[in-house]
């Protein structure tokens, strides 16, 4: 077994988190659910490599996600920094032991538990009683039942938290709240004030200290998957964090996802924001990817009319909405470094296609180019293989999460790792691996357009849907996550309570398609930045940047574009 | 206002205003932190949101517990954990100070004073204080055999406003011990070489000194010795772990028998280097039941384990990159970088290694160590926020020590140095001052005061009947400070009450600077706060 170690980081970095643990959990549940479709008891899936065991001081046994979560003062919610597993009784921990003199106390109005974390917390006080006493706990219940579809409501109306829709423990070591930043965290946007913040270098230490507590239990490290929200302060933290993860582990990989919640990319209205947000993306990208083994920009401007969410409603304004679809796909993404290798002939017959982080980054940005940024794709949901999966409409329905990314470029030296699980056959049946194998092949056969390497995962098991998703689908897809021929009636969007699994692809891509994106970059950071009398030369030199290191960046990220730009035109050239 | 002009949504506070907004804040933010002064002060105990408690007596780590969002007190504030950082101690009355002397010039403000003429006054008695403070020092002489009972005095000091009495006084002696454990004469001394480690424990509350180093780690193998005596150690930093080197990585090969034997070789080198370290151990260990422990920076897989257990070794992965340092100083050797060229020179020297195990948590002690120059406070605690609340008083503690040192002088405490700095500026500095400048001095001297008034009133004294008590005993030439017990004065030296010299220069030093650049602020523009709401 290969272990994995999870950072988030920055708000959006934990609403993502936060769907991807709870679609773990819901795993977890089926699995071990007599009542449960079989696809979900063989999974193939070793839990182990993202999840720990551990014992609290009562010796009960603990399942926690090997996570360490940062985030600022107060996101956290109604969740304790410490989780509720190890929490021992409260009552005797107010007692003062080091002090003989005066208290005050001051205490902040406790935050409401929604609907859902109460039937949460319920069901668990049930859980413990009918331990205790054996029997008859069924009655009490029955009081403070809750309806399924009230919960649903109250989530979709009223999270504000990451916390407030998560069904997961955490480790005590999991969760850090920076403190002492005393900025607003609406201003907490740039590159700049997340540097001075953090300036002590305290939290930085902090966080390496969590990571090292779960790295230390690992007999074998494949890597760190790390989700950052770069749109704000918080990458001066994630590049404090990754250079002490590239001094310490030099041999584990990082796989990078840099994403952004919706509002981050919404247009400033002065001159001076627009210049320090686009210097800020500049900055933090080259920052962040050269740190990194492969990065993988996620995010788009507006995802509810991106043609990724053909088949789905969502609302831009929502954290909680973007953040589920974009976590369902490193769900997808992640699914092969958790794959049991059996051996280069043998397969199972419920996943295929195991790699480690290391593995994919050699096939994504160790050959021939060395380009580290990949783009994301999903189908969410995959159609079912029979009719359109042939032909064109395979590429036709990855779409990318990744934004600035030039569409229909034809690079022929393009690089893939695709991931398609839980597909349907014909029938409404589940495919076979090798049946998806097979199609997904002959699709690459028959296309116009064929990446030079394309390593292909398939997993029988589809991605569960937990009660607290979000109501995202739209009214083309049908219980198992089929594409309806007609809309259904009634319900514009479809959440938990309707859709019990979907089939999803994804695929993490190495193309010349990302161009765009590195170019905006490197424009922007030569417009704002470097160029003589630029806007934002003041700004950089405040947030503690020399002229020089900027030119660092800009040379790194023109060899960046160079190795993109260059191969294609070559390869053009000879054919 | 010619800002209106420019953009009309600006709000601009007047010259009046904006200098009671600062004047405002800064006594809203020294209201705050007031009852926490002294051994009388008020713990603070805080409720989050979701019942999370934090207890705390330090003004630097309340400051950082708050939200703070005016900016003239997120100035202030700032300077303030500056102070903390810089020397340790003192941000409780950086800020008291700073709201004093805006409180003081307030009035003169109201009465027409201009601001510009304070501001030169407390330019003025700034260096005088200053001058005064060389004076009044108490010098302490270090040498080689640093006297350990004034170090005992002003670690109590401190302690003895963050905790009680019976718990400070045990932990004087510890942080005493401590800083003379890793003080080496010639070379700063680096506080990072004392590691402060704390374990939960249901009903205790202890604290002891560890000469030598414990490691919030263990052995990750069942046949692994959990106590061993006489141990060699080795401190390392050397890959025990098979990973596929980048080069090699699996993609390219031409069929599974050639990935086999890749893996293979792969695997040996690792095996190599473990047995390098095997042979050391039985080099040095063998004809005597000495034991031999490996504590390796890097990673050490469950092959690797294997082997160093069946050769009798305990060995621990994934030590902290600062235990490195601690354990070459608590053990002596050295870090080693590579295996090659190992010799029994390499190696540290411990009397005893043991495990201990609290649920999921294990802990390794490294004892019994030869001349060590770096070693651990172990605090035992039932929950996370009374641990924290020691470690916080152990840090101020151990700075305050460290100050000592280095400073190699002391200043009387208990508010002794603040009313005799006060009587000075009033009765001698003042007159050499011509002009209005000497209402600056004066608000300056008045503003000193306020330690030994706060003291006063957290231990529920009448502040007027102290302060005439204290400047009365001081006019007659004895230097005294307050019992908060009895309010009446008391002689410092003869208490064993002493503060740091460098925490009382940086509050002289930094106090003004900040009130100044406050006081002299004319206009608070916000520009464009009406834009940015949503419309």
């Amino acid at each position: 077994m290969r272990e994995l170690v999870t950072l988030q980081v920055g708000s959006f970095a934990n609403f993502v988190g936060s769907h991807f643990w709870n679609f773990q959990d819901e795993l977890l549940g089926l699995a071990e659910d007599p009542n449960s479709d079989p696809v979900f008891k063989n999974q193939s899936l070793n839990m182990d490599v993202l999840y720990r065991s551990g014992e609290t001081h009562q010796g009960t046994v603990t399942y926690t996600p090997r996570l360490v979560s940062v985030d600022l003062q107060g996101s956290l919610g109604s969740m304790s920094t410490r989780g509720t597993l190890y929490d021992e009784n409260s009552s005797a921990s107010s007692n003062i032991y080091t002090w003989g003199g005066n208290v005050t106390t001051q205490v902040a109005e406790p935050h409401k538990k929604n609907l859902f974390l109460q039937s949460l917390y319920e069901e668990e006080q049930v859980n413990l009683l009918t331990l205790g006493n054996g029997v008859n706990a069924g009655g009490k219940s029955c009081r403070g039942e809750i309806h399924d579809s009230d919960k649903v409501e109250s989530l979709e109306n009223g999270v504000q938290y990451w916390t407030d829709f998560s069904k997961v423990h955490y480790h005590p070591q999991s969760l850090y709240e920076l403190s002492g930043l005393w900025v607003d965290p609406q201003k907490f946007d740039n590159y700049g004030i997340g540097r001075e913040s953090l300036s002590a270098g305290l939290q930085g230490e902090e966080v390496s200290e969590r990571l090292r507590f779960f790295v230390e239990e690992c007999d074998h490290i494949q890597g760190f998957q790390f989700i950052v929200d770069d749109s704000g302060g918080f990458s001066p933290l994630a590049v404090d964090v990754l250079e002490s993860i590239a001094d310490e582990y030099t041999n584990a990989p990082v796989l990078l996802y840099a994403v952004r919640g919706p509002g981050s990319s919404m247009d400033p209205r002065s001159q001076k924001q627009r210049v320090s947000r686009k210097l800020h993306d500049a900055v933090s990208f080259s920052k962040l990817s050269s740190l990194c083994k492969l990065i993988v920009p996620v995010g788009l401007p507006s995802l509810s009319t991106s043609k990724a969410s053909r088949f789905l409603s969502i609302n831009d304004k929502k954290p909680y909405h973007c953040s589920a679809a974009y976590a369902a796909t490193l769900h997808s993404i992640s699914l092969p470094f958790r794959m049991e290798p059996l051996g280069p002939t043998a397969d199972s017959s419920y996943a295929s296609g195991a790699v480690t982080i290391s593995e994919v980054v050699q096939i994504l940005a160790g050959q021939a180019r060395q380009n580290m940024v990949a783009i994301l794709d999903a189908a969410m949901p995959s159609p079912s293989l029979t009719g359109n999966w042939v032909g064109q409409n395979l590429t036709g329905n990855l779409q990318p999460l990744t934004p600035e990314i030039a569409e229909d470029v034809e690079d022929l030296q393009s690089l893939e790792s695709m991931i398609v699980h839980g597909a349907l056959g014909s029938g409404g049946h589940r495919a076979s691996i090798s049946e998806v194998k097979d199609t997904v092949h002959a699709a690459y056969e028959h296309g116009i357009t064929r990446p030079m390497f394309c390593h292909l995962s398939v997993a029988q098991c589809p991605l569960p849907i937990p009660l607290p998703f979000p109501s995202i689908f739209g009214n083309l897809v049908g219980q198992h996550g089929e594409l309806l021929s007609t809309p259904i009636v009634g319900s514009p969007s479809r959440g938990s309570l309707d859709i019990h699994s979907i089939p999803m692809a994804a695929r993490l891509r190495s193309s010349s398609a990302i161009l765009p994106f590195l170019e905006n970059r490197l424009g922007s950071l030569r417009s704002c930045g470097i160029a003589r009398g630029a806007p934002g030369a003041e700004l950089v030199r405040n947030w503690g940047f020399a002229k020089d290191e900027l030119e660092d960046m800009g040379e790194m990220l023109s060899k960046m574009i160079a190795t993109l730009g260059l191969r294609s035109e070559m390869s053009s050239d000879s054919d | 206002m010619s800002i209106r002009v420019l953009n009309p949504n600006a709000e601009v506070l007047n010259k009046s205003a904006a200098l009671h907004m600062n004047i405002n804040a800064a006594k809203g933010l020294q209201d705050v932190l007031k009852t926490n002064l002294g051994p009388k002060g008020t713990i603070k105990m805080l409720v989050g949101g979701a019942g999370d408690i934090k207890l705390s007596k330090d003004g630097n780590t309340l400051l950082k517990e708050m939200q703070i969002q005016n900016p003239t007190a997120i100035m202030i504030a700032r300077t303030a954990v500056a102070q903390d950082d810089i020397s340790g101690d003192g941000t409780t009355s950086t800020v008291l100070f700073i709201g004093e002397l805006m409180k003081q010039s307030e009035r003169y403000i109201d009465e027409g004073m201009h601001p510009r003429v304070l501001v030169d006054g407390f330019e003025i008695a700034k260096r005088a204080t200053l001058q005064f403070l060389e004076k009044f020092k108490t010098p302490v002489v270090m040498g080689d055999e640093p006297d350990k009972e004034i170090l005992k005095m002003v670690a109590r000091t401190t302690l003895r406003t963050k905790l009680y009495e019976a718990l400070a006084d045990q932990l004087t002696d510890i942080v005493v011990n401590s800083v003379l454990c890793i003080r080496k004469p010639e070379e700063p001394i680096d506080l990072f070489m004392v590691e402060i480690m704390h374990m939960r424990h249901k009903f205790d509350v202890d604290t002891r000194l560890v000469e030598g180093l414990v490691l919030d780690h263990g052995s990750r193998h069942p046949d692994m010795k959990r106590r061993a005596e006489n141990c060699f150690i080795l401190t390392s930093n050397v890959s025990l772990e098979y990973d596929k080197s980048e080069v090699n990585s699996g993609f390219f090969y031409s069929n599974a028998e050639q990935r086999e034997a890749m893996v293979l070789a792969e695997r040996r080198q690792v095996d190599e280097r473990v047995k390098k370290i095997i042979d050391l151990k039985n080099k040095v260990c063998s004809g005597n039941d000495n034991n031999f422990v490996v504590i390796n920076q890097k990673g050490i897989d469950p092959p690797s384990l294997d082997l160093l257990a069946r050769a009798g070794i305990i060995a621990l992965r994934r030590a902290k990159r600062r235990n490195m340092e601690r354990l070459v100083l608590a053990c002596g050797g050295e870090a080693v970088n590579s295996v090659d060229d190992l010799t029994p020179d390499c190696l540290g020297w411990a009397g005893l290694v043991y495990e201990h195990v609290l649920g999921e948590e294990k802990y390794t002690f490294v004892e019994n160590v030869k001349n060590p120059h770096s070693c651990t406070i172990l605090i035992k605690g039932p929950n996370d926020h009374t641990i924290a609340q020691i470690k916080d008083a152990v840090r101020d503690g151990l700075r305050a020590v460290k100050n000592t040192v280095e400073d190699e002088a002391v200043i009387l405490g208990a508010g002794a140095f603040e009313v005799a700095a006060r009587q000075y500026l009033v009765n001698e500095v003042k007159k050499t001052v011509k002009g209005r400048a000497q209402l600056g001095v004066e608000a300056f001297a008045d503003a000193l005061l306020v330690v030994p008034k706060t003291l006063a009133e957290n231990s529920g004294l009448d502040t007027q009947d102290v302060i005439i008590a204290l400047t009365g005993e001081h006019d007659q030439g004895n230097v005294v400070g307050l019992n908060h017990n009895t309010g009446e004065p008391l002689d410092p030296q003869m208490e064993g009450i002493f503060d740091n010299y460098s925490v009382k220069r940086q509050i002289i030093n930094s106090g003004p600077v900040i009130a100044s650049q406050l006081l002299l602020v004319d206009e608070v523009i916000r520009a464009g706060r009406n834009m940015r709401k949503p419309t």
